[in-house]
């Protein structure tokens, strides 16, 4: 058969390991800097530089940029190779290319601004939703289009993980992004509280699966063979691997949402399924590593192969944990410390950082035709990064189990032991030991920025490099004994369809019977909406990303109820949009900071907004001082009100007409308050608004006569 | 402990049906899986474990 040639788009390649690199510095810089402003709060000077809005720009910078940029450049480089054929449009790799890095920029500048839909990981605004939707679509369109064009007929197990991660990920940014926008750039959530929460971890935990995971475990397929030249040590555990993974994820992420208001059922649900997930993944990480059988002596000198056995020990160690963190009584204890802070971070700078890493130092000189500048310089970054995670991990699993359980210790008196300031206190030092490890693996970064660069000045580009292959046979010959698995792997759209439907029964079984029971979520007939300014607070508390170190939600223990008050019930939630449980508290639950025993004065939150170490000693929260020079946007209100009320939320009709001036009454009675108490400051500030807020906290159950059990 | 959770289920006509067929789905998946690979012939599964090594001198690490 006539051998056809044509050329491999290396350039595109290229782009995204360099934005990789660049963005992977940037988003761990942003992580190295919020580290350190929990040891010197003085670090928050400005508000676009507040730990709540930098948080978020960290955890995007290094999932989507990161990460996201490292998925793409494996794939444009393996998909090419195993399709035998070059990507399907050059149009359509440079429009992926330059949009995703404009999102990335989006994202830069508008998370400081305080521009965010707070939802962890989801917080982009929805114009960059809508980017993002696109550009996905350009994504998925120019790989479906490589593959239809490809010369090999059968594809490649990594392949089947860069289609379910294309699929799934298309559903969940969908799903949840389900918002109504009410300005060019602000929107409310359709969902309300509890089933806020539940598309939130269905999401959340699956960003985690098909953004962090699959696609990485694609490339594992690829470049473990080809860097430890030989194939995968078993193929059909790979395709148990490949469709027990994407089966069982789509089910787990209620384990974020344990001892919580969500209904009982999905929590079960979510445990059982999170516990079965360490099977396909220790197949996975076990076929990983025993593809190295009879290479290990390979591993001692050849740096690459090291950066990958870690990465993929650190993926058996994270998949271990992770079901054993969705136990219910180890829960008890990781649930909202630093040790699930830990758990990630093995994941992220074990797993994917590593692998990346790993993929970099192989393929740079490659595509540039030379050797790599110093193999010295590679194995110190590998000892940084290596020695640097084991630095940024160890004080937090310590520190985080020793914060849970002095949260939990009581006095032989049966009082709590400690004050939740004087557990922040004991963090101090493991967060600046956390700080150290961050410094390190930062470095091997630098280090690695610093190879590369030599490398890539020792080499020329190979832009368009040659290959030749048969094209392939399109009429097909049926051998006896075929199943249906032979079948789609030569079929990509019904690949691409079945994993959707495996998928989709995961999502319509645990999110369906929550939106159409009613009862699923009891009503209180004392809750009410929130009132214009509780409102307009409500959205400063987003803004300022308050949910990344409070949480409001009380589990059912007798630590928290004592501590926080009566535990948190779903019918409580039904008018957050976005629901604030947070998953971490860096600082006090709030949900009943305006009631009982933790009800605090006007000025006493004013003063603490101003600098919460007058109020707190040695709190590490940071000052908020623009809040009293800026004012309230009472412009939006009455768009804020109309917004809600189509969502479901029940403000009388004209009622945004009178919004403004309920809001001014509202907020001239906390200027009194706050006079009373020696404070001079407009009533129109964003504080008044925001303390407004705080002090309603709690205070619908907390004014309800009738017992709030659910009945 | 948890009576107050309960009682959200409770009020789910026949809510534990959910899980036993969530898992009864995904155990007829795996079976059907386990068995549609220990059928799969040893030439097709050498032939697909090499798809990334082929036609590729490139393959040496250079380090």
């Amino acid at each position: 058969m006539q051998v056809e040639k044509f050329y491999y788009d290396n350039r595109t390649v290229k782009n995204f390991a360099f934005a990789t690199i660049l963005w992977g510095a940037v988003g761990m810089l942003a992580g190295l800097y919020i580290a350190l402003e929990l040891v010197f709060p003085q670090l928050n000077f400005t508000q676009y530089g507040s730990f709540g809005r930098l948080r978020p720009l960290h955890t995007n910078a290094v999932i989507f940029a990161f990460v996201g940029n490292g998925i793409f450049m494996g794939v444009y480089y393996s998909l090419q190779r195993l399709c035998k054929a070059r990507m399907f449009s050059d149009t359509l790799s440079k429009i992926h290319f330059w949009g995703w890095q404009l999102i990335i920029v989006a994202a830069a500048v508008s998370l400081p601004l305080g521009l965010t839909q707070g939802a962890e990981y989801a917080e982009l605004i929805w114009p960059i939703d809508v980017a993002i939707t696109i550009i996905w679509v350009v994504f998925g369109w120019n790989m479906f289009g490589t593959i239809i064009k490809r010369r090999e007929k059968h594809l490649y197990v990594a392949i089947w993980f860069y289609i379910a991660t294309f699929v799934t990920v298309a559903v969940l940014h969908i799903v949840r992004s389900g918002q109504l926008p009410y300005s060019f750039l602000h929107s409310y959530s359709w969902y309300s509280g509890v089933q806020d929460a539940l598309v939130q971890w269905w999401y959340g935990h699956n960003a985690v699966a098909f953004f962090l995971t699959t696609p990485y475990l694609g490339l594992m397929y690829y470049f473990l063979p080809k860097a430890a030249n030989r194939p995968v040590y078993s193929y059909r555990l790979s395709i148990i691997h490949f469709w027990s993974l994407i089966f069982l994820y789509i089910w787990a992420g209620p384990h974020h949402l344990l001892y919580t208001a969500l209904p009982n059922w999905a929590q079960s649900l979510g445990i059982v399924f999170s516990f079965m997930l360490i099977f396909p993944s220790w197949g996975g990480m076990i076929n990983g590593l025993l593809t190295l059988r009879g290479a290990w002596d390979r591993v001692r000198d050849d740096v690459i192969l090291k950066f990958m056995v870690v990465a993929v020990t650190a993926y058996g160690m994270a998949t271990f944990e992770g079901p054993m963190l969705s136990l219910k009584s180890v829960s008890a204890i990781s649930h909202y410390t630093d040790w699930i802070v830990a758990h990630v971070h093995v994941g992220a700078l074990g797993w994917n950082g590593m692998l990346t890493f790993g993929v970099l130092y192989w393929l740079i000189p490659r595509i540039f035709k030379t050797e790599l500048y110093s193999k010295k310089l590679a194995s110190n970054h590998f000892w940084l990064a290596t020695l640097g995670i084991l630095f940024w991990a160890i004080p937090m699993y310590w520190a985080g189990i020793q914060q849970s359980l002095m949260w939990k210790q009581f006095t032989a008196a049966g009082q709590l032991k400690y004050t939740f300031l004087e557990t922040v206190t004991y963090m101090k030092p493991f967060y600046a030991l956390r700080s150290l490890g961050g410094t390190m693996y930062l470095t091997g970064v630098l280090i690695m920025f610093y190879n590369i660069y030599k490398t890539v000045k020792s080499g020329k580009l190979v832009a368009n490099e040659e290959a030749e292959a048969a094209p392939m046979v399109k009429e097909y010959v049926k051998h006896a004994g075929d199943h249906w698995h032979r079948v789609i792997e030569r079929k990509p759209i019904q690949f691409m369809l079945l994993s959707l439907v495996v998928i989709l029964i995961g999502g319509l079984i645990e999110l369906v019977p929550t939106f159409m029971i009613k009862s699923n979520v009891p009503t209180i007939s004392s809750v009410k909406p929130y009132t214009p300014l509780e409102l307009q607070g409500r959205d400063i508390y987003v803004r300022e990303g308050c949910y990344v170190c409070h949480s409001q939600m009380i589990r059912p223990f007798r630590s928290e109820t004592e501590r926080y008050g009566e535990y948190s019930k779903a019918g409580e939630f039904i008018y957050d949009k976005p629901f604030q449980w947070g998953s971490k508290r860096t600082g006090p639950d709030l949900a009943r900071e305006g009631t009982g025993n933790l009800k605090k004065s006007d000025g006493w939150h004013f003063r603490h907004f101003r600098e919460p170490s007058s109020m707190s000693e040695g709190s590490v929260m940071p000052a908020y001082p623009f809040l009293i020079e800026q004012g309230i946007d009472t412009g939006s209100t009455a768009a804020k009100i109309n917004a809600m009320r189509s969502l479901g939320v029940p403000y009388d009709k004209g009622y945004d007409k009178v919004a403004n001036q309920e809001l001014m009454m509202q907020a001239n009675s906390v200027r009194l308050n706050l006079k009373i108490e020696g404070i001079e400051v407009p009533a129109n500030r964003e504080v008044i608004a925001l303390i407004a807020y705080i002090q309603r906290l709690g205070k619908d159950i907390s004014n309800s006569k009738t017992p709030t059990t659910n009945k | 402990m948890y009576k107050f959770i309960k009682q959200y289920a409770e009020t789910i006509q026949g809510v534990d049906v959910y899980p036993i067929i969530s898992l009864f789905i995904f155990l007829i998946f795996f079976i059907v899986l386990l068995v549609m690979v220990k059928k799969m012939g040893k030439e097709r599964v050498e032939a697909l474990s090499n798809l990334p090594l082929e036609n590729d001198e490139s393959t040496n690490s250079t380090l």
